[in-house]
């Protein structure tokens, strides 16, 4: 009898740790996550002013797609569902939140523009639902973690950016004449700060002159006129693509040939083509990127280009030109991949925080060959290196091409 | 008499239902259902210049971004309370379109519809111009958060004073002198109605009442204001929610309302529309649009109106005695 009671306690307590073990061993899975897929979500301009950027999702989708044939993360398929907020906040909020509450998506990805990101990034926090590798370089992503611990950016921020224009003329234009173009609100002053920081109290007296212009103005031409009276050799454009192409046009057609400095954002083929075709003379502009240029002699073959090639014939079909935002799109979805891997199996919402936040991955294949994506607890900046690349015009396919040279700049944070 | 109370009786059933609505509603649904109150405000203003005055407006895009931007300013810099933010942009909303309705009285039909896509266009622009006041591209953010129910609350309460408002303005002699200013403007004012008043009157009025929208559409943005919300296409879209809901009657607003509310969403789900590459949604409106005019050129409203008049023709011949003659 007694052996017997002993028996039956043990066997109850044995009962007991295995309901206990088996009521963790099920945890509840985060939204979004089922025992086949992880579904993500993010906000994207196929129509309005920016809707030249389209190609980046397209070229993340079709990331996704190719890694779902290859087994998927931890054997879940990505599933990606994008919406068109046509760059304008108050579109992006509703689209958000249907993302959110309606999709349950498990994180906002990728989504582009600082002004809709800015719109849904208090709302997306307070949900805590991840809002990662947003597209857009500002620096609010990376440095209001603290009051933002739920969002993170990408690519290399626009100070940063500047700060490498300062140190290439510092050290190798010694006798630089510089004229400055910006654009008059936060975005043409950010840079236009970190460029004169960047330059040092002696490199600041090699500026003589910056002008300003409003987004609004329908003509550059004053500007750049005054640049070239002021004497200046070295032309430097913290502009956005349309007053960027103007400006580049009106300084050929004003006999002034300085050398240029153009910003990354303005500096895709697309856009140095059309200021090639309205007469302009950009040959040799210098920029500085951190994606791979798949129109530059020096990369199409590199195995980045071709893989993104297939890739991008594979699943988004029909594309004849590929540029640097086609490579973004992927340089971005694998990095968000990468992230994946590492968020726990099943992924949960605070791993993928985790995993973006001790990122020290090598061998992205489109971003410039040898960069690094590394994070930490107090770096929230994924891709801190760029490239200095110039302008060659009539590469393959007819389209001109960015092609680097020079040393790896680090703009650690 | 019968006629009013009958419409008291539609009122009332509506604030019913609406007041009931959003228990079944999900905190999404409820936002949308925000959103169909702020357009629902914006239209009825455009109503009344447009509709009732015959004022062409293609800019009230610009009245609502001064309303949004005075919520959020004075949310974010002094800390006023939401609420007490709307009735603040009533009043200098409704300023505005007195200053711009003077001069615009004196232009009419294209003219007057050019001047005012002027102001849709130039608004925006002017907050680039004053940075340090709002943010300029990178916007300004109201103090703090506003919850789904919320917003529903107020968005509904602000709809359905201002219809009475509406109202009380378009029975009586106000309402007459608009109407007269509409149908002829000489006839008007050899019978004594003051052009210049009244037309700008009734901008004023519009105008405040787009303020109000506006304010409401900041908050259904997360409180976050950003010249690029108030592009030239949300002008656009009011004044094809107007042309949907019917000009010249109040009946039809909400559907034009609900139109241009839910339509962004819908037509992100829709399959039909989703698999157009670029722009499905504005295609999708412009489509509606076409339909409407040719098929219901007067709008929700006057759909409403004809089944109104077939019911009460078949009534009579079927011998059943009308609620005139009864």
């Amino acid at each position: 009898m007694r052996w017997k009671f002993g028996f039956l306690a043990f066997a109850a307590g044995v009962a007991l740790i295995a309901t206990v073990t088996s009521a963790t061993g099920a945890q509840k899975l985060d939204p979004g996550v089922t025992a086949k897929t992880i579904h993500i979500g993010g906000t994207f301009p196929f129509s309005g002013p920016a809707a030249l950027y389209s190609a980046i999702p397209l070229a993340e989708r079709a990331y996704f797609l190719y890694v779902n044939a290859h087994g998927g993360v931890n054997g879940r398929k990505i599933q990606f569902t994008y919406y068109d907020d046509g760059y304008d906040p108050s579109k992006t909020v509703p689209l958000t939140q249907k993302l959110v509450e309606q999709d349950k998506v498990f994180a906002d990805y990728g989504s582009l523009g600082t002004a809709p990101v800015l719109a849904t990034r208090a709302y997306l926090n307070a949900k805590k639902v991840p809002q990662v590798l947003v597209a857009t370089g500002d620096s609010y992503w990376g440095t209001d973690y603290k009051k933002y611990p739920w969002t993170i950016g990408w690519q290399p921020d626009y100070p940063g950016e500047a700060k490498i224009y300062a140190q290439f003329i510092n050290s190798k234009i010694p006798q630089a004449k510089i004229g400055i173009l910006y654009q008059n609100d936060a975005y043409g002053q950010n840079y236009l700060n970190a460029f004169k920081s960047g330059l040092g109290a002696s490199g600041q007296s090699k500026i003589v002159s910056a002008q300003s212009y409003d987004v609004t103005a329908p003509s550059v031409q004053q500007q750049v006129v005054a640049l070239k009276v002021a004497g200046a050799n070295t032309f430097v454009l913290f502009s956005t693509p349309a007053a960027t192409i103007q400006a580049l046009v009106i300084a050929t057609k004003i006999g002034w040939h300085p050398t240029e400095f153009v910003n990354n954002v303005s500096a895709t083929e697309t856009f140095m083509a059309l200021a090639t075709k309205a007469g302009g003379n950009v040959e040799g502009a210098i920029t500085a990127g951190y994606v791979l240029d798949p129109n530059s002699a020096a990369e199409t073959s590199k195995p980045g280009a071709v893989l993104g090639k297939h890739i991008l014939d594979l699943y988004d079909g029909g594309k004849s030109i590929f540029d640097t935002n086609d490579m973004y799109g992927l340089a971005s979805a694998w990095t968000m991949v990468q992230a994946l891997k590492n968020a726990g199996n099943p992924p949960t919402r605070a791993g993928l925080m985790q995993a973006l936040l001790s990122l020290n991955l090598k061998g992205n294949p489109w971003l410039y060959p040898g960069f690094t994506e590394k994070t930490s607890a107090t770096d929230h900046f994924p891709v801190e290196q760029l490239v200095l690349a110039r302008y060659h015009s009539g590469g393959p396919a007819g389209i001109g091409s960015f092609d680097p040279f020079g040393r790896v700049f680090n703009n650690t944070h | 008499m019968r006629a009013i109370l009958g419409r008291l009786a539609i009122c009332a059933a509506a604030a019913v239902v609406l007041a009931l609505l959003p228990f079944t509603l999900s905190g999404l649904n409820q936002v949308l259902a925000a959103r169909v109150a702020l357009y629902f405000i914006a239209i009825l203003g455009l109503n009344i210049v447009t509709g009732y005055t015959g004022q062409i407006s293609i800019g009230h895009g610009a009245f609502m971004a001064i309303g949004g931007y005075t919520t959020a300013i004075m949310s974010a810099d002094h800390h006023t309370n939401l609420i007490a933010t709307l009735p603040l942009s009533f009043a200098i909303a409704f300023g505005c379109g007195v200053v711009v309705g003077l001069p615009a009285s004196r232009l009419s039909g294209v003219y007057l519809a050019l001047a005012t896509l002027a102001l849709a266009v130039s608004i925006p622009q002017l907050t680039l111009k004053f940075s340090h006041f709002t943010g300029a591209r990178n916007g300004i953010s109201v103090d703090g958060t506003v919850g789904y129910l919320w917003l529903y609350g107020v968005s509904w309460a602000c709809a359905a004073i201002l219809f009475v408002v509406a109202w009380l303005v378009l029975r009586g002699r106000t309402g007459r002198a608009f109407r007269a200013v509409r149908d002829s403007e000489v006839a008007a004012a050899s019978s004594g109605v003051s052009l210049v008043l009244y037309k700008t009157l009734a901008f004023g009025i519009s105008a405040a009442f787009a303020g109000v929208a506006g304010s409401l559409f900041v908050l259904a943005t997360n409180g976050y204001a950003q010249p690029d919300e108030f592009s030239i296409f949300l002008s656009l879209y009011i004044l094809i929610g107007a042309a949907v809901a019917g000009l010249g009657s109040l009946w039809g607003v909400m559907g034009g309302a609900a139109f241009v509310a839910l339509l962004p969403n819908i037509s992100q789900s829709a399959p039909l529309i989703r698999s157009i590459p670029v722009g499905g949604q504005d295609i999708a409106a412009g489509l509606v649009v076409v339909l409407v005019m040719l098929l219901l050129p007067t709008g929700l409203a006057g759909l409403l109106q004809r089944m109104a008049l077939a019911a009460s023709a078949l009534r009579r011949r079927s011998g059943i005695p009308t609620a005139e003659r009864g």
